[in-house]
Formats: structure tokens, sequence, C-alpha cells
């Protein structure tokens, strides 16, 4: 073994022990990548001057058009806690569903995944979710373990459930090391992975991890009544007619959105980018509306105009009726203006912005150090040691991947996940993807649910702290514990499946793209 | 004396986060109008597309400072959740002394003869019709190095002070 292999091994086991004090993982990964690449130039085995790429490379995140998709969502997500739709949500479907035993927690699944879905951030997930559903589950007799087992697994749904930050992220360095692993076997026209390709992948496996769950749930209600029990009637709830209004009024704006928002992608009408900023108006729109419902016919009259304009367009006179699409495009933006100015005045929009802001810049900021960090590797000479280890094993492209998963798996304790796309997945994707038959929609999907689950895992899933932090003191610790344990056993379910029937993830894809 | 420098780099960098925090709905508003433009209207503008990404990426390199003032940076808190406020002081003095002051000086050296070539030619954009302002976009690498090494120096004025008080 060489003195450069012994200084990358030397930098990895570095990171994961500063990580370990606390300090901001940014600065942490910049931090001692820098000191490891003076270190290195001492030593003779790397040329300092490689790290004077950085400049170039932060240039380049700055102007990626992928990562732009970012803020918006993040913004949309923001927006959409703050408006509390997803009370009105969960209150509706509790009094549709919660006469039924197990009513409530398949409410909570369900609202939890459409929630999931618009925030794509786990932490704000669970925090909500946990915030709003955990007392009232309680109150009815729900067992506290199941309570918080369906919490936290259905919060975490929202690093898989397209159009999830995660999956932006990941699908931008999948295809950045899917191009790569062609250019190294000679290909020098590479197929690339789009975004769009990944959310259609990701669609089917999470729509399967969200169907388990709720036959989980059922199992217990048909086994276990007791620990999901039936609400006592409320002599006041609304019944009928009026339930359903306030049901659909409650889903109607958010599935809206998010068939909008996925639709476009899917559709290839619009890129991520693009229908993430429609999400992020729309979000801006449904906030304002709800704010005051008494009052919004600007909002309505903007969102009608909206529908004129795409109804006009259709029937292709847009020629000549551009001064009627003109006086209806004016028509949006004083709309957009009305909804911007009320959502200030409710003291919502400075918090959005401000969380956004910080969001995105946490984000951007890890893949900055994460950046210096891979400069390093690289210029150590690291990307060849992973290379001739993976290669090295005799049980072929199946015992790589394997070992790859567990690794994620185990680093998923310790590490955000950003910072595992960011600094792991570039390490090791390119290696993979020059696998023979390895599809990289299907690693990215099996990459994701993995991490996903090594979120949840006990004792050092990161959702568990979230949900302790905002769980009512009678659930211990160790009842999230115990209550998120049958939850794991389904992901890994759901991970032996991907991996023996990869069409799960592969099939929506090709048959929307062709390819 | 500390305290007030730490005090007047906290404005600072509250101040350019909060201003820069308005280009988030400024982007949501620009992004809507260019695909309401392409898809009614099929005209695309080259300035205003490029004009959003100007916006997201001030976003994170100015803001990332405010970010670091306001605890937003993601730690690993597995111990430092639990840990004394003294022992997180000293975690904060080490990490800025060995981490944060060496990556951002070092990246401000790195970046200073790459932003003096763009400025010595006034770099524009490539596209013919984009923002003649390329050299104002990376102008924000050196500007991200210094706020972050003066938000530090911030952090290390305010540890200092937690560890100078008798235990």
């Amino acid at each position: 073994m060489m003195l450069s292999d012994i200084l990358a091994i030397a930098l990895v086991a570095s990171v994961c022990a500063g990580l370990m004090a606390g300090y901001p993982v940014a600065l942490t990964l910049g931090g001692i990548s820098l000191a490891f690449a003076a270190l290195a130039h001492l030593a003779g085995v790397m040329d300092f001057g490689l790290i004077g790429a950085l400049p170039q490379r932060i240039y380049g995140i700055m102007t990626n058009e992928v990562l732009l998709a970012i803020p918006l969502f993040v913004f949309m997500g923001v927006m959409l806690e703050r408006s509390r739709i997803a009370e009105d949500l969960l209150e509706a479907m509790g009094r549709l569903f919660g006469s039924l035993t197990g009513g409530l927690g398949i409410s909570v699944a369900l609202v939890g995944t459409l929630l999931a879905a618009a925030k794509g951030v786990v932490g704000a997930t669970t925090v909500t979710m946990g915030l709003i559903t955990l007392p009232t589950m309680l109150r009815h007799g729900y067992d506290k373990r199941l309570a918080a087992g369906t919490v936290a697994a259905t919060a975490t749904l929202a690093q898989i459930m397209p159009p999830a930050t995660v999956l932006v992220v990941l699908g931008d360095q999948l295809n950045n090391s899917y191009q790569s692993a062609q250019l190294a076997k000679g290909t020098f026209a590479p197929n690339s992975l789009s975004l769009g390709d990944l959310f259609a992948g990701a669609i089917i496996p999470a729509l399967m991890l969200v169907g388990l769950y709720l036959l989980y749930l059922i199992a217990i209600a048909i086994w276990r009544p007791h620990l999901s029990p039936a609400i006592a009637p409320d002599g006041s709830a609304r019944k009928g007619r009026a339930l359903v209004r306030e049901l659909s009024e409650a889903l109607f704006a958010p599935v809206l959105l998010i068939v909008a928002v996925l639709g476009s992608i899917l559709g290839g009408l619009a890129t991520p980018t693009e229908s993430a900023a429609i999400g992020a108006f729309g979000a801006l729109l449904l906030t304002a509306r709800k704010i005051n419902r008494a009052g919004s016919w600007p909002i309505l009259a903007c969102a009608l105009a909206l529908v004129l304009i795409l109804i006009l367009r259709a029937l292709h006179i847009e020629q000549s009726g551009r001064a009627i699409m003109g006086a209806l495009a004016a028509v949006v933006a004083a709309g957009a203006l009305f909804a911007a100015d009320r959502v200030w005045r409710a003291g919502i929009l400075t918090s959005v912005m401000t969380k956004t802001t910080q969001i995105s810049a946490m984000i951007f900021t890890i893949l900055i150090g994460a950046t210096l960090f891979s400069l390093v590797f690289r210029g150590l000479g690291g990307d060849d040691l992973v290379h001739r280890g993976l290669g090295d094993l005799s049980g072929g492209p199946g015992a790589a991947i394997l070992i790859v998963m567990v690794a994620l798996f185990l680093l998923g304790f310790v590490m955000d996940v950003f910072e595992i796309v960011f600094v792991v997945v570039p390490i090791v994707a390119p290696v993979l993807l020059a696998l023979p038959g390895i599809s990289p929609v299907w690693l990215g999907i099996m990459i994701a649910i993995n991490l996903q689950t090594s979120f949840m895992h006990p004792p050092l899933g990161p959702t568990l702290f979230y949900l302790r932090g905002v769980a009512p003191r009678e659930i211990s610790t160790m009842d999230i514990y115990l209550g998120i344990v049958p939850f794991v056993l389904i992901q890994l379910l759901a991970l032996v499946l991907l991996w023996f029937v990869p069409s799960l993830a592969t099939w929506l894809p090709s048959a929307l793209y062709g390819h | 004396m500390l305290e007030k420098l730490a005090n007047r780099i906290d404005w600072l960098n509250a101040a350019i986060g909060r201003t820069v925090a308005w280009l988030t709905l400024g982007i949501v508003f620009v992004g809507f109008a260019v695909v309401l433009m392409r898809y009614v209207f099929s005209a695309g503008s080259i300035w205003l597309q490029e004009s959003i990404l100007y916006g997201h990426a001030a976003i994170f390199m100015l803001a990332a400072a405010w970010t670091l003032a306001a605890n937003g940076h993601v730690r690993v808190d597995i111990f430092y959740a639990k840990a004394t406020p003294r022992t997180k002081a000293a975690v904060d003095v080490i990490g800025t002394l060995v981490l944060l002051l060496p990556f951002s000086i070092t990246l401000f050296v790195l970046s200073m003869p790459y932003v003096m070539r763009s400025w010595a030619i006034m770099e524009g954009s490539r596209e013919a019709s984009g923002l003649p302002a390329v050299f104002l976009l990376k102008t924000m690498i050196p500007v991200f190095a210094i706020l972050m090494a003066l938000q530090g120096l911030a952090q290390l004025a305010r540890a200092a002070i937690v560890l100078r008080q008798p235990r």
C-alpha cells in the first residue's frame, strides 16, 4: 500500500472522527480536507496546486441549473408547513376514518405520505407530524409504540417521495457518476440520467412502501384491535355531506399542487426547476387563501386567469389573442402580488423566506465542503483505491453493491443525508455504475430507500431524535425505538423486493421516456 | 470589547442575510414568469433565466455566514447536544481556528486570481443576450470566504466569553 493510499484512508477516517465533535459538517469537511492536502503536499504525494480548481468548482455549483430547483422546492415545503394545511387535512381524515378500528392510524399514515411529498425534508415532516398527530392518537387510546412508529416511518417517506429534495441532489450526483462511468468504458456519447427518470423511478417503490405500511396497520387493527381503537363518535362532529365537503376542501389544494408539480415533470412539460417554481407559486396562493377565505377574490381571479390562459393556449389562439393573453397575465401578476402581501402581513412570509434561505445555505455549504473533500480524495488516488477494493471482490457486481449498501446504511447513523449524497455517492457510484447491468435509476432508488431506512433505524436514526424532541413526555425513547422496529422490517422487505425485482424502479421511467 | 465586535459582525451578516432572503420570493416569481412566457407566449428570455441563477447563487453564497450565526448548519450532535456550554464553546473555538478560518482564508487566496481574471475582461455571459455580469457572480466566492471568516471571529469571541467565565 502506498503512502497516498494511507493518506486517503486517513482522510476518510479523520472526517468521520472529526464530525463527531459536533462542529458544523460543511466546515469540518472543508477544513480537514485542506489539512490533508497540505500534509500530502509536504509528503510529496500530491500537488497542493490541485485544489486551485476549487473556485472553478464552486462556480460550477452556483450555475448548476438542476440544483436551482432546491430553494424553490424548499420554499414550497416551508410555505405549506406554515400554512397549516396539514392540520386541516388530518382533522378531516380523522373524522372520516376515525370511527373504524385502526382508522385514525391509517389517516395519519395517508396524511403523512401527502405531507412528505409536499415537503421533501424529513426533519420538517417529522416535527409537524409529531406535534399534530401524536397527542391526538394517544388521547384516543392508541398504543404509544404503534403511534410513534407510524409517525416516524411515514415522515421518512419525505426522503423518497418525489419531489423530494434528496432525490434532486442524488439525481445530480448520480448523473455525474453515470457519465464518468461511461466515459471510462470508452462510450464517448454517454447517456444521461435526468431528474425526471429518478422521480418516475421513485414513484412505484414509494407507493409500495405506503401500501406495506397500510397493510401492517390494517393487520394490527384486525388481530390486535385494542392497540388502535375506534374513536367514539363525537356528537358535535359534522356528518355526511358536510364532512365530505370539508374533506374534499382540505384535500383538494395539496393534492392539486402535488399533481401539478409531479405531472408537469413526468409529462415532460416542464423541467424540474420550472415545476418547482410552479409549486412554490402555487403554495403561496394556497397559503394566502387559507389565511382568510373571505376576500380572496384576487387569488381566485389569479387562478382563473391561469386556467383561461391554459385553455386559450390549447385552442391555439395565442396569436390573434395576444391582447387577451396580456390582460390575463396582468391579472395573474396582480393576484400574485396580492397573495405575497397578505402572507407577508400575516407574518408568514418573513419566516418562510428566512427558513428557505438558511436551509439552502446549509445544503450548498455542505456541497462546497464536500467538493474540496472529493478534490483531495481523488488527488490522493482514493477513487482508484475504491475501484480496486470493489473490483477485487469475488462475488461480482452483487457483492460490490451489497457492501456499498451496508456501508451507506451504517454511515446513515452518523452522517446527514446531504453529506452522504455529496461525499460518498461520488466516490462509489462511478465504480458501481461501470459494473455490467446496473441501471442508474435502480441504484438511485436503492440508495434512497436504504438511507431512508437508516434514518429511522434505532438507536441513532435522526428521525427518532426529531420525534423525541416533539413527542409528549409519556412516550419514552424506548417506546419510539420499539415502535419503529416493524416499520424497519417493512423497509428491509421493500429493499429485498427491489433487489430481486429491479423493474419496480425501472419500469415507469422506461414506459414514460422509452429508455 | 469582544462582545461588541461579535455584535457588529452578527449585525452585518444578519443585515445581508435578511436582504438576500427576499431573493427567495424573487426567484419564485421570476421562475414562474419564465414558465408562463415560455409555454404561453413561446418567448424565452435568457436574461431573465440567468437572473434566477444569480439570485439563487446569491442566496446561499451570501447567507451562509448568517446561517452560521443562526446555528443553521448541520452538526452531528450525538455528543454535542448533551455537552456542557463550556465544552461546546471549546469545540467552537477549536473548530473555528483549525477548520473554518484556514478554509475561508485558503478559499479567499485561491479565488482572488480567478476573480481578478474575470474582472480584467469584465466577463459576461457566454450567451449573447445573457447578463453581462459573470465577474460579479464570481466575486461572490471571495465575499463568501470573507463573511464566513468574519462570522468565525464572532463565534470565537462568543466562545471566549463563555470560556473566560469562572466554572
